[in-house]
């Protein structure tokens, strides 16, 4: 009952509450409950279609290090060696882009994000037509003038850690560089002073100082390596080459299918990721060293002289590997009957393309990619503000629990989630296997993370005394949040709904195992196109989705601009 | 070997469109103390980093021992690391990755000094700064004092000839900064070191400097010693950034005298040329009395507010040339609203440029 | 010798399935319909306007995607106003996939193609057919329908031979034998289809008894790399990245051979191992009439003729041509090996995916 003496509290105390109350029932149900479902499936030792299963056991378990131990070996040396290349490569850029004076940075830093764009399955296809054995353009050119052989496979190890390492290298770089960006340059410029030289510098001062920041990095794209599907999907198979993700696709699409060992390996993989994860939350925490600052800095970059063009050069080449030179393959490719770099003995055609759009499946399946995007987005954004003011700005009781369920699906790998999905929702009696709507909760479900990491990022720069304000003159919590809160937040949001949106046209692990005839999204769809047509129709497919994103991509960009210069 | 350790002349910064240091030139003389003294914004710190070669000029020529480290016309530009100066930052910029030991070593060990001079040394330099028993410490365990005083120990530690300052003090609490200040002087002297000094605190510039530029907006205001730059501001803008002081307006009147729009008639000084077009005198507060002494501008008045500041007494003057503000040492108060004859010689009624 | 029986058999069946008169004794409780109605080139005993009413069909096989989107559109052709779709998958997976639907009680799919006889056998044990007797059904020989009539249909017959690139290996270097393949000088340049296959563990079944256990044995020595589909295959022949195809699916040389590509295929004189691509209505099909008159139109010559076309694929139906050109060998040209004991083949599977796993290094 409402006290009249303690004010207009405890009304509003009961919406929050039930609020959260439902909020924590809903993720709890969407994030935890396919977990379970998969421990179950993990355990089951008898007749691997029955639902559920009858026998239990840790055969499974067992199984993983007496038969798929050469999978386990080849899913770490893999990790190590693109985590590796990934931290070089995003090191590199975030020193030459943060810390020195080449020419156009601007430009570069936004070119950076390309890769992320490209995705890796778009690049895991392109570097096989450039760098496959025998046939692959390298190889081809090699060829032609006179060498014997090969002098690059793709098809390898090294191959396919090499394009994960290039996709991944921006998530690295963004990484880095954002520690790198928060370091006073004045501790370089000291050592300048003091005689050191710039090689001295980096090596004394800078490296060490970015090294908390770089070793969070690098666990967390181990973490993501590991979890790893599509390069090695495309890259791994024909070389024989199977990591756990494979190999849990694998099993999973065989007759008869083999649930309880791809259960057990997901879920041996997710406890490794998890732990990944948690040392470097706790890395975060700690921080990095202080430093001391009065004033905000404005970092000044260091001259570089003539080597500044040398290091544009860099950056150019890594734009040239992951994004152009791909590009340009797949285009080549897409263009051609039958592939080749060697132009003369190119047969040029349209008939690709033609192909690929009328194939039925890749124009519902973009459609439905989009549509998907633009409802898990919309409805997420919203969700997801919601949630992140709970975390953050409420003071219930339960919000550390729920901001752990909801950075949750980060640690499982989306492959290993969408099995854990597949499984529940055969198990629930509800007739959404094989529709949008369950691809739709799949995807809203393993975006909660990025979402609500990119809204309390603007959360958390909200003064509170804007939003005490507004209840001090009496407004109630709903109408708090419309009036005030949600308004304060709108550029976040938007932010967050472009990243969802990307995130779920590109989306593959997940969705790989979801789809039904009329539920096709693009990123398998290419995938499946990988298995059972040619690579040049492939390609078509593939450029197709590339640019279709992009062109949406820049329409959303558009309008999002449009609607944060209202606010200013 | 010259008498001038720093040169710089023409110089031009720029940052875009916008100009932060235009056309600034003046010399540092061996074992000076020159100070850059400006609000925020006025080029100071620029200039500064200039001549350590970490800001990029646009044109002008900077020398250090009569060798162009920049220079526009031949294109010379040498590196930082190269030039041999040495700098305390405004954040100190103490590396806590390092133990103090390491920090102040640092330079002796890029110069690749012996492991019993580079001990030899840091002791001395963290001795000279009472810091020698936190060497091993880390760094980053140190307060804002200790890690100044490590920043200092580090910039003399390889015996440079040239330390820059910028803004040192300026993040430690009024009464650390009024110690350092002293410390520090203390230190250049006895070191010999030339020193450019950049600070936004006219208190310190003033107790501190052999010489201070006064900028603003980029460019150079006046150029001259401490007494000078107080007793005779060249502008308005010295004159009133520099201690406080009463800015009466009106005309000179030729022959040494300025009428002001009220009427009266002043025995003004004027440090330049005049040339008729001059429209302002500058009295400084402290040095108007209450009592008429003989020889100086007489101007009756009536105290209309008393605020006492401890060291000093504040009073607000109503007076046929304006309201004139006037400090007095804080012994026999005067009640607000008492008539006084206020009374200044002509030297220190000094007439600004136009 | 008990399958050269069994081949003759099939052979001499085939060849008296046009003499023969239709027996459509429904003892599985369906029966023909008194009086199919005639449509453009064949009869059904669907309701046609409740199928238009449906307005969709989908369909689960195993062929590649551009071939089953012409397939498709030629009957949407006729039938406008019935929406296809499809999903494609190795059979294996397919099969997988689908049970999987069936036990979360999502029925998406009207009709499946299984490329493997014993899936087919055990998804007719679960009752997962439903029955229908097509008007077109009598046209087929026995063993290519189900007993009694209406559960499965063959809808083409799939044969693996050799196939190599001729300009990659002379006609004197390639080989005539399966036991050719053995030579070391292929090691590294042979592929096959991964153990989800109906048509590789056609392969497997039906050489195993003639060549021997070690024969696959040494096959594995020479590392061949395993793949979802021949479209792949035969573009790694073409592109050179394997010299090979060991049980080379005959359909795939003759599509790719009519886009140009340089290849040859070789029948060797020990057979070609065949199975057949089953097909049938599922039950609880979400769009049942339409079912009824895709599976009608599908066994008629117009559709078996569609069905060439588009996959470039056999017949089991006598009077239907061979796809493609006269080059093209008929069936009855053929040495076919097929299984005689579907359900021997079917317990056979497990055994063959572990053997064919490891031989191609899934390594599992």
């Amino acid at each position: 009952m409402a006290d009249a003496s303690t004010g207009i509290s405890r009304p509003r105390l009961n919406g929050q509450a039930l609020t959260t109350l439902a909020v924590l029932l809903i993720v709890g149900f969407l994030v935890l409950l396919p977990m379970v479902f998969l421990v179950e499936e993990s355990l089951n030792v008898g007749d691997p279609m029955a639902f559920p299963p009858v026998e239990f056991g840790i055969a499974n378990y067992v199984a993983i290090f007496e038969e798929d131990l050469k999978t386990v070996w080849n899913t770490l040396i893999i990790a190590v060696m693109a985590t590796v290349m990934a931290i070089f490569i995003g090191f590199t850029l975030a020193w030459i882009l943060t810390r020195t004076n080449v020419p156009g940075r601007e430009k570069l830093e936004r070119l950076m994000e390309l890769p992320y764009y490209m995705t890796p399955l778009v690049g895991a296809l392109a570097w096989a037509v450039i760098a496959g054995p025998k046939s692959g353009f390298i190889n081809q050119m090699w060829k032609a003038v006179g060498g014997t052989g090969d002098i690059a496979d793709i098809y390898t190890h090294f191959g396919i850690a090499w394009v994960m390492a290039l996709f991944e290298g921006t998530v690295a770089f963004v990484m880095i560089s954002a520690s790198m960006k928060s370091m006073d340059p004045a501790l370089e410029e000291s050592a300048r002073v003091m005689g050191a030289s710039k090689l001295r510098t980096m090596l004394t001062v800078t490296l060490p100082l970015v090294m908390p920041g770089v070793l969070g990095a690098m666990l967390f794209v181990f973490a993501e390596m590991l979890g790893s599907f599509a390069a090695a999907l495309v890259l791994g198979i024909p070389g024989r080459i199977y990591v756990i993700t494979t190999a849990i696709w694998d099993s999973t699409l065989s007759y008869p299918p083999d649930y309880g060992r791809a259960s057990a390996m997901g879920l041996s993989l997710f406890v490794v990721m998890f732990f990944m994860l948690s040392f470097y939350r706790r890395m975060i925490r700690r921080g990095t060293f202080t430093t001391i600052s009065g004033k905000a800095f404005r970092p000044r970059p260091m001259e570089m002289g003539r080597l500044a063009w040398v290091l544009f050069g860099v950056c150019a080449l890594y734009v040239a590997l992951a994004v152009v030179f791909p590009i340009a393959a797949l285009l080549m490719t897409s263009l051609q009957r039958f592939a080749t770099v060697l132009l003369d003995q190119a047969q040029w055609t349209l008939a690709n393309y033609e192909t690929a759009l009328s194939l039925g499946p890749v124009r519902t399946a973009l459609f439905n990619s989009i549509i998907l995007g633009l409802g898990v987005a919309t409805v997420g954004v919203v969700i997801m503000a919601l949630l992140v003011w709970i975390i953050y700005r409420s003071q219930l009781r339960g919000r550390g629990a729920i901001e752990y369920l909801v950075m949750f699906p980060q640690a499982v790998p989306r492959l290993v989630f969408g099995l854990a999905l597949l499984w529940a929702w055969l198990n629930i009696p509800i007739g959404i296997y094989g529709t949008l709507w369950l691809l739709a909760l799949a995807y809203f479900t393993v975006m909660l993370p990025l979402g609500v990491r990119t809204l309390a990022g603007v959360v958390l720069q909200i003064d509170k005394s804007l939003e005490e304000c507004a209840r001090v003159c009496g407004a109630s919590w709903a109408y708090q949040m419309r009036t005030v809160t949600l308004p304060l937040l709108k550029p976040g949001i938007l932010a967050a709904w472009l990243l969802i949106f990307m995130a779920c046209v590109r989306e593959l692990g997940a969705s790989a195992f979801l789809m039904g005839p009329n539920a096709k999204v693009i990123a398998p769809s290419i995938v499946s196109a990988f298995a059972t047509s040619g690579t040049e129709l492939t390609a078509a497919m593939a450029l197709i989705q590339t640019f279709t994103v992009i062109v949406a991509l820049v329409i959303l960009f558009r309008v999002a601009r449009g609607m944060t210069k209202e606010l200013q | 070997m010259s008498e001038t350790r720093i040169e710089v002349k023409d110089l031009v910064v720029r940052y875009g469109d916008q100009v932060a240091v235009n056309g600034v030139s003046f010399t540092v003389g061996r074992g000076e103390h020159l100070t850059l003294l400006g609000p925020s914004g006025c080029g100071k710190t620029t200039t500064l980093r200039a001549i350590a070669g970490l800001e990029h000029p646009s044109s002008g020529k900077i020398s250090l021992e009569g060798h162009a480290v920049y220079d526009a016309a031949t294109r010379t530009n040498v590196q930082t690391e190269q030039r041999g100066v040495s700098m305390v930052f405004q954040s100190y910029a103490i590396w806590p990755h390092m133990s103090v030991f390491d920090n102040v070593a640092y330079g002796l060990r890029v110069r690749k000094q012996g492991q019993h001079e580079i001990k030899a040394n840091v002791e001395r330099a963290l001795d000279l700064v009472q810091m020698r028993h936190l060497a091993d410490r880390g760094a980053s365990k140190l307060s804002g004092g200790q890690q100044q005083r490590v920043a200092l120990a580090r910039a003399i530690a390889f015996s440079p000839t040239v330390v820059l300052f910028d803004e040192p003090l300026s993040n430690l609490d009024a009464k650390l900064r009024a110690e350092m200040r002293v410390e520090l002087r203390e230190l250049q002297r006895r070191l010999g070191i030339t020193s450019v000094y950049v600070t936004h605190d006219q208190e310190e510039a003033l107790a501190i400097s052999d010489r201070v530029i006064v900028m603003n907006v980029g460019v150079i205001e006046q150029i001259g010693t401490p007494e000078e730059i107080y007793n005779k501001p060249r502008s308005r803008f010295v004159a009133d950034f520099v201690g406080s002081a009463n800015l009466i307006k009106g005309k000179p009147a030729g022959d040494g005298t300025f009428v002001t729009e009220g009427g009266t008639v002043l025995k003004v000084m004027a440090p330049h040329m005049p040339h008729g077009r001059e429209t302002e005198v500058a009295v400084r507060t402290a040095y108007i009395g209450l009592e008429p002494l003989a020889g100086e501008n007489h101007v009756p008045g009536k105290v209309r507010q008393r605020l006492f500041h401890g060291d000093f007494v504040q009073y607000v003057v109503d007076s046929p040339v304006g309201a004139m503000i006037v400090r007095r040492p804080p012994t026999n108060l005067l009640p607000e609203g008492a008539d006084v004859t206020l009374s200044f010689s002509p030297e220190h009624c000094v007439l600004l440029e136009a | 010798m008990k399958l050269f029986a069994a081949a003759s058999a099939a052979l001499c069946a085939i060849a008296l399935a046009a003499a023969s008169p239709a027996s459509a004794q429904a003892t599985g409780g369906a029966k023909l319909c008194a009086s199919p109605q005639q449509m453009d080139g064949f009869k059904t005993c669907a309701d046609v306007a409740k199928a238009k009413a449906e307005g969709a069909f989908t369909l689960y096989s195993t062929d590649p995607e551009q071939g089953q989107v012409k397939l498709l559109a030629a009957f949407n052709k006729l039938f406008p106003e019935i929406k296809t779709s499809y999903v494609r998958l190795q059979a294996g997976a397919l099969y997988a996939k689908l049970l999987s639907e069936r036990q979360a009680k999502s029925y998406l799919v009207d009709v499946i193609q299984i490329s493997d006889m014993g899936m087919i056998l055990d998804f007719q044990r679960k009752g997962g057919f439903r029955q229908y007797i097509s008007p077109e059904m009598q046209f087929f020989p026995k063993e290519a329908k189900s007993q009694p009539e209406g559960f499965w249909t063959w809808g083409s017959v799939i044969m693996a031979g050799i196939a190599y690139n001729p300009n990659q290996v002379s006609a004197a270097d390639a080989p005539k034998k399966w036991e050719d393949l053995l030579d070391p000088k292929w090691k590294d340049s042979i592929n096959v289809k991964v153990s989800n296959s109906g048509l590789q563990h056609g392969v497997w079944y039906m050489l195993m008894p003639i060549l021997g256990a070690d024969y696959f044995k040494k096959f594995g020595e020479q590392k061949p790399r395993a793949f979802d589909s021949y479209v792949q295959q035969y573009g790694r022949l073409v592109d050179g990245q394997d010299k090979v195809i060991m049980g080379a699916q005959y359909s795939g040389y003759i599509e790719f051979k009519a886009k140009g590509a340089p290849l040859a295929f070789v029948f060797p004189e020990t057979g070609v191992p065949a199975v057949p691509e089953t097909y049938g209505i599922v039950d609880q099909a979400p769009h049942p009439n339409a079912a009824e008159l895709f599976m009608d139109w599908f066994l008629s010559p117009v559709g078996q003729k569609a069905l060439a076309d588009a996959l470039l694929l056999h017949s089991p139906r006598p009077d239907v041509p061979p796809p493609g050109g006269a080059d093209t060998v008929p069936l009855s040209k053929m040495k076919l090996l097929t299984p005689a004991d579907w359900n021997a083949f079917e317990k056979d599977r497990p055994a063959f995916a572990k053997e064919w796993n490891r031989i191609v290094g899934t390594g599992r």
